[in-house]
């Protein structure tokens, strides 16, 4: 059986290449959250990669939900059908292959999404929304013909996604509803000191049940959504190639520095494969660390740099590594491997009394090399995969 | 008292960055003048006691290089100044020379024309003084 890329690689790999086909999603929230951005991405991904998708929509007229989808950039459009869930509530006509003609008949209704799920087998298939269908009917009848449905999208070989915005079911019935399903993917809005800040996570409720952490999330036109880490610090020895590492990382980034040291620091942006991050370079100098303490508050992770071909400079990493602290992230990034003399990861390890999660990757940051795979292990730290 | 420059006659320069800081100390807005090297090494300073040269010379080094990012970033041309203003005083970074910088601190209340036209002086002398090693 193959796999449902989510498009944002680090939640395909934390997923073992994506959710497995077939199987059930709910997508859970208390509270009016972005997690319909998710659905969409979701749909989008798949039909960019030759999927047939079902999108059962009971809030948007299907032409809306087209333009909504395409700011996720171009696809196939003749792969995407509808359930039109709309059009007899606006009493308009519909041109869409599935019409829920009346909203009258649950029975009716779950026939209707039943049929469009056998005729077109499609690969995905989002039901926007539950909650919808939860607000007019009984829980019990409800649950059943849920059930049901999701046993038929699992004869077609489809995944599916259950939105569901919970605001008048308790515990119990929550709890049945991730049991019922393989996943639950969680969405959670906070808004921090003025920002409105996206999370997401997923459990995963099969056998060997594991789940992430909470995810942040940031949403950009035609690129779709990204895990996105709003502070990953760039620290290390003085010399070991902390600018470097973050003007090879990033696509712009700036520096402050003066006579070939930072002085304040280094900043930048970097946009991979599902993945965005604002990195800042602190500088190495001990004379800075006032900087480095405006730096270093709320970090997501932490990249130490350090030269492989100087082990002198080690005491003073492990010095930076203290102030960090214990519990943020890390991953290390032994620079200028490609000079003689370098240490081994083994030996810098030891010398930095790392614990064994802390990954040390081999690097030559003048030529990129090792950096991208320094920031996913990081990344794969900050979701829980590590 | 010097430290980061390597050769030259030390001595002497020591003497001319002493004279130089002392013309411009003799304002009364004045209350101490240092000069750094702009990457945050100290060079000479009078500075009361309290407070720590070393850190001084890190923080103005910080601050006119943030600065002059910041206003090349924002279009805004060459960099001509950093001023902190604060509750008890200004803390004016200027550079002096490719460098080095010139920190002076200010009375709150300072006459600006005076304090700023002595300052750009003494900027220019430094700059000539450290050229000479």
């Amino acid at each position: 059986m193959g796999r449902a890329r989510t498009g944002l690689q680090i939640l395909d790999s934390w997923l073992g290449g994506g959710f497995e086909k077939p199987s059930t999603i709910l997508f859970f929230s208390d509270h009016p959250t972005e997690r319909r951005l998710f659905a969409e991405q979701f749909v989008t991904t798949g039909l960019k990669e030759g999927e047939r998708c079902l999108y059962v929509d009971f809030y948007r007229a299907p032409a809306l939900a087209r333009r909504d989808l395409r700011k996720f950039g171009p696809f196939p459009e003749d792969r995407l059908v509808f359930v039109d869930g709309t059009s007899s509530q606006l009493l308009i006509p519909s041109s869409e292959r599935y019409i829920v003609h009346s909203l009258d008949t649950f029975d009716e209704i779950m026939d209707t999404i039943e049929g469009a799920v056998r005729d077109a087998k499609p690969e995905r298939i989002v039901i926007d929304s539950m909650e919808f269908l939860a607000d007019r009917f009984s829980s019990e009848g409800l649950f059943e013909r849920w059930r049901k449905l999701s046993e038929v999208t699992k004869s077609t070989g489809s995944v599916v996604c259950y939105m569901f915005l919970n605001w008048l079911y308790g515990q119990k019935e929550v709890r049945r509803m991730d049991e019922s399903n393989d996943y639950t993917v969680e969405f959670q809005s906070k808004v921090r000191t003025g920002i409105l800040e996206h999370y997401m996570r997923i459990r995963d409720h099969r056998p060997g049940k594991r789940a992430t952490n909470w995810i942040p999330l940031t949403f950009r036109e035609v690129v779709g959504l990204s895990v996105y880490f709003p502070r990953i610090l760039v620290t290390g020895p003085p010399d070991a190639g902390k600018s470097t590492v973050v003007q090879k990382l990033c696509q712009s980034a700036m520096s402050v520095d003066q006579l070939g040291t930072t002085v304040a620091f280094d900043y930048g942006n970097v946009h991979v494969s599902g993945l965005e991050a604002e990195i800042f370079g602190t500088p190495g100098q001990e004379r800075f660390e006032f900087i480095f303490q405006i730096f270093a508050r709320q970090v997501n992770g932490v990249l130490l740099v350090v030269d492989s071909t100087r082990e002198e400079d080690l005491p003073r990493a492990k010095q930076i590594l203290k102030i960090v602290g214990s519990d943020v992230p890390l991953v290390i990034l032994a620079n200028k491997v490609d000079l003689g003399g370098a240490m081994g990861p083994e030996r810098i390890r030891e010398s930095l009394s790392l614990a064994p999660t802390v990954p040390v990757v081999p690097t030559v940051a003048t030529e990129g090399k090792g950096l991208l795979e320094g920031l996913t292990l990081l990344a794969e730290q900050l979701v829980g995969a590590r | 008292m010097i430290s980061g420059f390597r050769e030259g006659s030390l001595v002497g320069i020591e003497g001319d960055l002493a004279t130089a800081m002392e013309s411009l100390r003799r304002l009364a807005d004045v209350v101490a003048v240092a000069v750094a090297r702009r990457d945050g090494l100290i060079i000479a300073h009078i500075l009361p006691k309290s407070s720590d040269p070393k850190k001084v010379a890190a923080m103005c080094a910080a601050l006119v290089g943030t600065s002059e990012l910041a206003a090349r970033e924002l279009n805004q041309g060459r960099f001509l100044q950093s001023i902190v203003e604060a509750e008890e005083g200004k803390v004016i970074s200027t550079g002096a020379g490719e460098r080095a910088l010139l920190v002076t601190i200010v009375r709150p209340d300072a006459s600006m024309g005076l304090v700023l036209l002595s300052i750009e002086r003494a900027a220019k002398e430094v700059e000539v003084i450290l050229s000479g090693i």
